[in-house]
């Protein structure tokens, strides 16, 4: 496969795994802004996702709807999701050949979603909540069709790599905007409700009342964020998709590169795996998240320089 | 004259040939056509309509046209009545195509190599080395076979009389290919048996005959060749076209950034390290191909390729400098190098063409202005072009000046009336201007031609403009069989 196929393609499902992770925590935080009264406010969430600067972030946290407006359908801000609808459909449209019709089909169909004119009125101006969905549900039917449709080939591979390695991101960005929920002195005897959230923000919550029934405990909430293998959003489960994925290309590579990412991606299941980390200690936890994430990094590096032809 | 319902509001235009109808009636290569449509009521033809652009759509066919940084695709607009061309009429302008072809594949090499036109006196050399697409850098360098124009879109449009003629030759990277098989695929969706009925020829074995072409250019024995596309990438306009070739043929679509050039050998960049390149079929222009040897700033080339090619390690098609015969100075002359070549008469004409240089000629030219249509040299799409007829006074006048300070950059021609042809617009067959790109292939076994190619139509309203950034659209064109010639 050429470098370019691969990275477009890595790239395609990198965008995509991250708008359906923002949309997620936008569509959370506006719920949290609205029934919770010791909500943090939109701040961390502007510092994340959007490119404005402090003071214009100060000027803008008092409206929802310039909020929501600037995270979302901002044509002008370079990170919004609505640019990131637009690369992941240009990433589609330049490997069309090593995609399906329908994988093509229902990212082109996500752009004219984004692009209509009543969504962005809706989601801004009436019912955000509804409008997000919509736009999640298309997230959806993207990750459907590449699973229902895409052979299991070098392109799939890398299309997963993407997606895993973004997905592996966006947690560990997702408990460092939150670590302040998991500190000591926030904890209530009726549960953080802050903790609820993040755990919402995941796709979490249902499972957390299933097998830890009660009162949310943050050590067990952030247990299950980071060890449980059986929930799709914890660090150890796409951890291990990365490995399996990455494992899939071994008679499709050169053994030196392999071996490079294949060395790296072991190297951060290990410090995930094998870490005990206790909240009570907020500034272990504070680095244990930073050393992750840089390592995550370490791992797109070494695939931009190995398979990409990117040095 | 035409009396059921669909035909009897066409108005033929005087002067102007008609593809369909005869003073007698309509011609015989339309009749089963007309009377499978004459009895449609007005709604099944325009439901015809609706479901030809539903298909284009949902099967991507489009063009991409760029505002406010923002790339909109549009269709590329289809009419549903079909060109039709008997097979004697298409047997001479095969026969035309590939006398004109050999010829000036034949000046190609010999403006590269030994110069024999330009010392025999039938070329001036001043015209030749003049020329900006003359590349000097070509000289002395051995193509594959001696072939330089593998693929050539010649543009034929027809006079008053019915003669066919010569417009451009398009010998560098014609476009349009994929429409004709794109309206083909068209056509037996939304008029069943119409085309076995007619007997009408097959377009499909194009991307296979030039895959075989391009294969048979690779220079390596024992292993299998690797045969590319290089495109500019999918702000092209034409990128659908790319993609679709590529995928037709099986090959990559690779890109500028996915070439190294090591050791004088190209190269691709894969997940699995670098594979040899022998054949690439570009889609890149000339000036943009090298950046080392041509445009510095050229971010579209590989650089090295230049060399690699010179040394034999890679074939490129079309070759590079193949801009030197389709001129439109040089064009004059292509009857000359026809007889000169091959000792034959030409069997399709030239248009007319006054070269500007010559001041009387010139004079000539500026005192009938309003019967020319003056062109650049250099350029083409219908760009940098006037229609003295429909032109304004300060418009004619900004040329004249243009052409006074550089006569070499332009060339005039008596306006030809193009043929019109009915085309289904708002519910009624109106006639539009058409003219006529059959693609031509050169391979090491000889040059082929698939009977059809693309027509292409003004749907302007009396405008003779068919290109597809001028209002421009297309038609399915039908070449029938022996049996019904």
């Amino acid at each position: 496969m050429l470098s370019r196929v691969a990275d477009t393609i890595y790239w395609l499902a990198r965008y995509m795994e991250r708008t359906q992770s923002m949309l997620q925590v936008i569509r959370i935080s506006y719920i949290t802004s609205q029934d919770e009264h010791r909500y943090a406010g939109w701040q961390p969430l502007l510092d994340n996702y959007g490119d404005l600067s402090p003071e214009e972030i100060r000027e803008a946290v008092r409206n929802t709807a310039d909020i929501i407006g600037h995270l979302v359908f901002d044509k002008s801000n370079a990170v919004s999701v609505y640019n990131n609808i637009v690369r992941g459909r240009e990433n589609a449209r330049a490997v069309q050949d090593h995609i399906t019709k329908e994988v093509w089909q229902s990212l082109n169909e996500y752009y004219h979603t984004i692009r209509q004119e009543d969504l962005a009125r809706q989601t801004m101006l009436e019912d955000p909540v509804s409008g997000l969905d919509l736009l999640l549900r298309q997230g959806l039917l993207f990750a459907g069709t590449v699973q229902y449709t895409m052979p299991r080939d070098e392109g799939y591979a890398f299309l997963n790599l993407g997606k895993f390695l973004e997905r592996a991101l966006q947690t560990v960005d997702i408990l460092r905007l939150n670590k302040l929920a998991f500190l000591p002195d926030r904890q209530h005897p009726m549960g953080a409700p802050e903790l609820r959230y993040v755990l919402y923000a995941l796709y979490g919550h249902e499972l957390y009342s299933k097998t830890h029934r009660g009162i949310l405990d943050a050590q067990t909430v952030l247990n299950m964020i980071i060890h449980d293998t059986d929930f799709p959003h914890s660090l150890s489960y796409s951890l291990r998709q990365l490995m399996r994925h990455c494992e899939r290309l071994k008679d499709k590579s050169l053994p030196d590169n392999y071996e490079q990412v294949h060395f790296l991606i072991g190297k951060v299941k290990n410090s995930v795996t094998y870490s005990t980390i206790s909240v009570d200690d907020a500034a272990q936890l504070s680095q244990f998240l930073l050393q992750l994430r840089n390592e995550l990094l370490e791992i797109a590096n070494a695939l931009n320089k190995h398979y990409f032809g990117n040095s | 004259m035409p009396e059921n319902s669909l035909l009897h509001s066409y108005r033929e235009q005087s002067n102007v040939w008609d593809e369909m109808f005869r003073a007698e009636g309509i011609r015989p290569e339309y009749r089963h056509f007309v009377s499978a449509i004459e009895n449609l009521a007005g709604l099944e033809m325009t439901r015809k309509v609706e479901l030809a652009k539903k298909l284009f759509l949902s099967q991507g066919v489009t063009f991409t046209v760029y505002s406010s940084g923002e790339g909109i695709e549009k269709i590329f607009p289809f009419d549903i009545i079909p060109r039709i061309l008997n097979y004697t009429e298409w047997t001479r302008i095969e026969a035309g195509i590939k006398q004109r072809l050999k010829a000036l594949n034949i000046f190609l090499k010999d403006i590269y190599h030994q110069q024999f036109i330009i010392k025999d006196g039938i070329i001036p050399a001043a015209l030749v080395y003049s020329c900006p697409q003359f590349l000097r850098p070509m000289l002395n360098v051995h193509v594959p076979h001696d072939i330089y124009t593998h693929i050539a879109g010649v543009d034929l449009i027809r006079d008053h009389d019915g003669e066919f003629y010569v417009l451009e030759d398009n010998l560098r990277t014609p476009s349009g290919v994929s429409y004709m098989l794109e309206n083909r695929s068209i056509t037996y969706r939304i008029f069943p048996d119409l085309l076995p009925k007619n007997n009408v020829q097959p377009v499909k074995d194009y991307p296979d005959l030039l895959f075989r072409n391009l294969l048979a250019l690779a220079d390596r024995q024992g292993s299998e060749a690797t045969v590319v596309l290089l495109s500019p990438g999918i702000y092209n306009s034409a990128y659908f076209e790319h993609s679709t070739l590529a995928r037709l043929m099986g090959i990559r679509l690779v890109e500028s950034r996915d070439l190294i050039v090591h050791n004088h050998f190209v190269y691709m960049k894969t997940t699995k390290g670098l594979t040899r390149v022998d054949v690439i079929y570009r889609r890149v222009d000339d000036e943009y191909i090298d950046p080392l040897v041509f445009r510095p700033d050229s971010a579209l080339g590989v650089s090295g390729l230049y060399w690699a090619y010179r040394k034999g390690n890679v074939a490129i098609v079309n070759a590079m400098g193949n801009g030197v015969a389709d001129d439109k100075a040089v064009y004059c002359y292509v009857p000359d190098m026809i007889r000169y070549y091959l000792n034959e008469e030409p069997i399709l004409k030239n248009v007319p063409t006054y070269q500007l240089a010559e001041a009387d000629k010139r004079q000539h030219v500026f005192d009938n202005m309003e019967r020319m249509v003056i062109k650049r040299t250099n350029e083409s799409g219908g760009y940098g072009m006037l229609i003295g007829s429909s032109a304004t006074e300060q418009e004619i006048n900004d040329f004249k000046t243009a052409i006074t300070a550089d006569p070499r950059s332009f060339i005039a021609q008596p306006i030809i009336s193009l043929s019109s042809t009915p085309c289904y617009i708002d519910g009624v067959l109106q006639p539009r201007r058409v003219d006529l790109r059959p693609f031509a292939l050169y391979g090491p076994s000889g040059i082929d031609i698939v009977p059809g190619g693309l027509t292409r139509v003004a749907l302007r309203e009396g405008s003779l403009v068919v290109n597809s950034s001028q209002g421009g659209g297309s038609k399915d064109t039908w070449v029938l069989g022996p049996e019904l010639g």
